[in-house]
């Protein structure tokens, strides 16, 4: 498995987490009548700390990540060769960590799917106010759809690394 | 019948050829990423014509060297 796929199964890890932390917090404040459905100060509150939490948590991740890799690569070279070269084991991460072309055409074309899941969450989260439904259901929708959409971009950026990608 | 254009290559013969030459080598060369030669070299992935460009120039060889071109039928 490449670099890239890893670094997307781990993104794809984060974003689960965070979101399952963030329904278990609300749902748990919501059982204890703390979080009232038309309280929007509160929702908003809440969706913003687990947004900054999530960009947080992805920063530490990725650089756990990258120290792991990087630990990995030269445990590689010092099992195959008997010695670890400095020089060689950065000369490897760098090259892992190349984007070329083909990065960039996976990473539009998930980014294009990802976006058409969040403007549907957009539109379900309109429909939900329409149908009278609490502000806390459209604010949730949104939110959901935003990370939802996220992370299918991210399972389909996974899918075209594994199955190779076509122009046009 | 249905017309597909299939995009072939000859890279796993070129880099016999050129000394027994590794992905890594030649994604090197090429200025690519292991993992884009590992998906062009397999036929996973066609490359942009500068990215063909740089793979017949690191074998040396001319693009139609390394690449060619097959039309399928498929019965629709």
């Amino acid at each position: 498995m490449s670099y890239k796929e890893k670094r997307t199964i781990v993104s794809i890890v984060t974003m689960l987490s965070i979101v399952t932390a963030y329904y278990v917090y609300a749902f748990n404040k919501a059982q204890a009548g703390l979080a009232a459905p038309d309280d929007m100060k509160f929702w908003a509150t809440t969706i913003l700390t687990f947004i900054g939490i999530a960009i947080v948590a992805s920063i530490v991740i990725q650089i756990i990540f990258h120290i792991l890799l990087s630990i990995g690569i030269a445990a590689k070279s010092q099992l195959q060769n008997g010695k670890c070269d400095e020089k060689e084991v950065e000369r490897e991460i760098n090259q892992e960590m190349i984007e070329d072309e083909m990065d960039q055409l996976i990473e539009l074309k998930a980014m294009r799917i990802g976006f058409a899941m969040a403007g549907i969450g957009f539109v379900a989260a309109l429909v939900s106010v329409v149908l009278d439904y609490a502000p806390a259901v459209m604010l949730n929708i949104l939110f959901l759809s935003f990370i939802v959409g996220s992370m299918i971009e991210s399972v389909t950026q996974l899918y075209f690394y594994r199955r190779g990608i076509r122009n046009g | 019948m249905v017309k597909k254009f299939v995009i072939k290559n000859n890279i796993r013969t070129l880099r016999f050829f050129a000394d027994e030459m590794t992905q890594q080598q030649l994604a090197e060369k090429a200025g690519a990423s292991r993992q884009t030669i590992l998906a062009v070299e397999a036929g996973k992935y066609a490359p942009s014509l500068e990215l063909a460009f740089r793979i017949a120039d690191a074998f040396g060889v001319t693009i139609g060297e390394v690449f060619d071109y097959e039309i399928k039928e498929i019965k629709k």
